[in-house]
């Protein structure tokens, strides 16, 4: 569904990412996994051209055989709006702090898919209820919720818009274990019935090892190894992989 | 928490005329004769000795300053505001004749300013790096620079003097023979320079506010997610219409101060230009009661601006919870 | 790279200006205040290379020597309001806690009152001469350098290294000056440019209106004060000269402040 060749990002001419290449099979769930500033959060800002200001990404993405980097802002948009969603790792700034939640996240969910607003509400309610979270949050604001709140909502807009592709960055860095128990079941139903295809960056190896099909691990902006999550947990080749999968026990 | 918040804003308002009338109270004293001459300007000779001495009695001359200052307050809220020196006529009836046109002048510019800045700052603000852009940060600060009489100077001389299209001073009247169209024509000069003056450096705040905003995470999330630009306009405007406001209740004393220039030179008759004009004259009462007047327009109008703020920003209204 | 350019040319601008009225007594061809009544209203020309007005004085002498009182009221004017305002500003910060909110308060209600209404009040007894003048305009223009160097102070006052002067135990003065005051200059200096183009337009504005500085001395705002009547009868050169040069003068202070101006630190965030 989804293949990197040779991705590299500049940023004010430091290089983040250096020549990362993998490749997200249809259907599956595939995780990127790596220590804190590889360039996981800037391989999606790449994919989805929403880099910051003064950066420069080369290479070539192909989604649905279209080269993510290349085409107009138009078609990155339309796909934007219709095949992916992403979940973005910082919860607490993903929404605008002066509008109620109800309204943003039809905008993110109802609103995609042409729902109405009474459609939407019927349907959100209980998604958001599935996630533990009650229906008064809809005429709060932002900054009246906690992040593992906030990080629920934008996966409730996940769950609700059934994107053939998810992203979502880091999602359960703000949930507690037993939120992230059901955060996990609930993206494996979406895998399994919906054959939603996802791409999942974590830091949690249980996770992974838990939900995964495959696995990409990137150190220092370098993708230093691809494979099926049972055969790298089983045999890694990859001497910083190796130590990543020791310091789980 | 609203009428909290209104309370705490009244307070700071009373506050402010409080100070303003120090200085209007300060001026009575340091005008030369005593106060109550002062007060009842250049007719103080013809009163007579019971008439004297009702005014020393209400204006407590015999008691200590702050004594004086009290009863001068309540003269003052009662609506007394002395006689004019040089018109002899109360001086709250002649506020009471400009009130109208500075009151006009005021809300004409403001209106365009705030259109023609909100209109222009979006536009460059929302598409950064275009010409408009660039052009707009060094063209606020060419057209701020501009001594707006000296440009109302240039105006006179080229659209009464050599054209003589536009009238170069005066005010028009309503009720008089040219009706609203007449006014308008005098109304035309001193509207625009203000105008021009500040519409430039209103749109250019509001254009770096609105680059700053467009630059937030959650604009990038809503974007990557398909949220309509539409919505993700609004978005970002509804937040940048914060520090725009508070801009604007920064400038409007400052603005004050520069349409009483404006007037005066346009003989525009509003505030301004009698307070101006009471200076020249050395017309205490009436000096002290345009003070009194342009301080609470000021206290009034920052009011408003708080009230807007209040009303479209949720994290004021919800006593900024974290 | 540009903008350093920009930044170049606004200073030389601005240089040559006040250097020009600075030695005005030297450069310009006749006296400020020699009238001639047979050369009166002279256009720009011959002898008279910006014309001469009513009087038959000299508009580019006129000029020069007027620029000279505009720029001495704004400097010592900005100077005594830099004082002001230092003094008010440091001692908020550097204190805090309840003392720093009330003097904020009392700040806050002092800049909601149009200044020139103050100064105005001031002219109407004292109009004296131009020291008054730049008295008035210093007492009632300390507000904003105020605000500055207090939000400097308290940014200051919590950093590393003023914290480690403490522990060693360096004199609160000693700390006050070298530390938080040294480190405050370009904040404060950036607010005195804007301090002292606010000065020039409060003068020429006065003095515009026959209120400022005495008709006798000549002065930026005076000139404009004759010209109203010499436009109406079509001698517009005694009018546009003057409002070009406050205008360039005002221009390149303010671009000289806004390429000084901490691009981290947005403008009015104080
Ligand atoms: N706006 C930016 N400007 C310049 N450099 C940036 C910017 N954002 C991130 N970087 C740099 O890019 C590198 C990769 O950052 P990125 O956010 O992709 O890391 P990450 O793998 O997502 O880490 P984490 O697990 O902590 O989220 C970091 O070294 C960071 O310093
Ligand atoms: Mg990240």
């Amino acid at each position: 569904m989804l293949k990197v060749n040779q991705l590299s990002i500049e940023i004010n001419g430091k290089r983040i990412v250096d020549g990362s290449s993998f490749f997200v099979p249809r259907g599956r769930i595939t995780s990127i996994i790596g220590e804190s500033g590889s360039g996981k959060s800037m391989t999606i800002s790449a994919l989805l051209n929403i880099l910051p200001a003064g950066s420069k990404a080369a290479g070539q993405a192909f989604f649905d055989n279209k080269d993510l980097l290349a085409i107009s802002n138009k078609e990155m948009s339309a796909i934007r709006g219709s095949q992916i969603f992403t979940v973005f790792q910082d919860a607490l700034n993903s929404f605008n702090p002066s509008v109620k939640m109800g309204k943003q996240l039809y905008e993110f969910s109802g609103r995609r898919i042409r729902h109405s607003v009474a459609e939407f509400h019927l349907k959100m309610d209980d998604i958001l209820n599935d996630l533990g979270l009650s229906k008064a949050i809809m005429e709060q604001y932002p900054f009246e919720l906690s992040g593992g709140m906030l990080q629920r909502c934008m996966i409730a807009c996940a769950l609700y818009v059934r994107p053939r592709l998810l992203i979502a960055d880091e999602p359960t860095s703000a949930l507690d274990t037993l939120l992230q128990k059901e955060f996990i079941e609930l993206l494996k139903g979406l895998n399994e019935k919906q054959g939603t295809t996802i791409l999942l960056i974590t830091h949690d190896l249980d996770i992974v090892a838990e939900v995964a099909d495959k696995m990409v691990i990137m150190h220092k902006g370098k993708v230093v190894e691809v494979g099926n999550v049972a055969e790298v947990f089983e045999r890694p080749k990859n001497a910083y992989t190796k130590r990543l999968l020791e310091s789980r026990f | 928490m609203t009428v909290k918040w209104i309370g705490k804003r009244m307070m700071m308002g009373v506050v402010v005329l409080l100070v303003v009338s120090f200085l209007s109270f300060f001026i009575m004293h340091a005008a030369p004769g005593d106060p109550a001459t002062a007060f009842y300007g250049g007719n103080a000779q013809t009163l007579n000795a019971a008439e004297k001495e009702r005014i020393s009695r209400v204006f407590s001359l015999d008691r200590p300053i702050t004594a004086q200052y009290g009863s001068w307050l309540v003269e003052t809220l009662k609506g007394n505001l002395g006689i004019s020196y040089k018109e002899g006529r109360p001086v709250i009836t002649i506020l009471r004749e400009r009130l109208p046109n500075t009151l006009l002048l005021f809300g004409v510019t403001m209106f365009f300013i705030i259109v023609g800045s909100v209109w222009l700052g979006t536009i460059a603000g929302m598409k950064a790096g275009s010409i408009l852009d660039k052009g707009l940060s060094i063209l606020s600060i060419a057209t701020s620079s501009i001594p707006a009489f000296w440009l109302g100077i240039l105006f006179i001389s080229f659209f009464a003097v050599k054209l003589g299209v536009l009238p170069s001073s005066g005010t028009g009247e309503i009720g008089g023979e040219g009706g609203f169209w007449d006014k308008l024509r005098y109304l035309i000069l001193p509207a625009t320079v203000i105008i021009f003056t500040h519409v430039g450096i209103f749109a250019r705040f509001l254009q770096e506010n609105i680059k700053d905003e467009s630059r937030k995470y959650y604009v990038t999330v809503a974007r990557a997610n398909g949220v309509t630009e539409r919505e993700i306009r609004k978005g970002i405007l509804h937040n940048a219409s914060f520090p725009y406001l508070n801009y604007i209740g920064m400038t409007i004393p400052s603005f004050f101060g520069g349409s009483i220039i404006v007037e005066s030179l346009f003989s525009w008759n509003g505030l301004g230009q009698l307070t101006i004009k009471s200076v020249v004259t050395k017309d205490f009462p009436l000096l002290m009661g345009s003070i009194l007047l342009i301080g609470m327009l000021v206290v009034i109008s920052l009011f408003i601006i708080d009230f807007l703020m209040y009303s479209l920003n949720p994290k004021l209204r919800k006593g900024g919870v974290q | 790279m540009k903008s350093r350019k920009m930044l170049a040319f606004w200073c030389i601008v601005l240089g040559i200006i006040v250097f020009s009225t600075v030695f005005s007594g030297n450069l310009a061809p006749y006296e400020p205040n020699d009238m001639n009544l047979d050369e009166v209203y002279l256009s720009p020309g011959d002898g008279h290379l910006l014309g001469t007005d009513h009087l038959g004085r000299d508009v580019f002498s006129r000029l020069l020597g007027g620029g000279k009182v505009t720029l001495t009221v704004a400097t010592v004017s900005v100077l005594l309001s830099l004082v002001l305002g230092v003094l008010y500003g440091g001692f908020s910060g550097y204190v805090g806690g309840i003392v720093d909110t009330a003097l904020m308060r009392l700040l806050e209600v002092f800049i909601t009152i149009p200044s020139l209404i103050i100064i105005l009040s001031f002219q109407a007894f004292m109009q004296g001469g131009m020291w008054s003048m730049a008295l008035i305009i210093g007492v009632t223009g300390w507000l904003s350098t105020a605000r500055i160097v207090r939000s400097e102070f308290i940014r200051l006052k919590e950093a590393e290294f003023v914290q480690m002067a403490k522990m060693f135990g360096t004199p609160i003065w000693k700390i006050i000056i070298s530390h938080l005051l040294k480190n405050s200059v370009p904040a404060i200096f950036v607010v005195t440019l804007f301090n002292f183009a606010n000065a020039i337009f409060i003068e020429v504005s006065l003095s515009f209106l026959g209120i400022g500085v005495p008709p006798a001395i000549p002065s930026w705002g005076n000139m404009l004060y004759y010209a109203q009547n010499d436009i109406l009868i079509g001698a517009w050169w005694i009018g546009l000269y003057p409002g070009i040069l406050i205008f360039i003068t005002i221009l390149a202070i303010n671009f000289i402040g806004e390429a000084l101006k901490d691009p981290e630190r947005r403008r009015f965030s104080a």
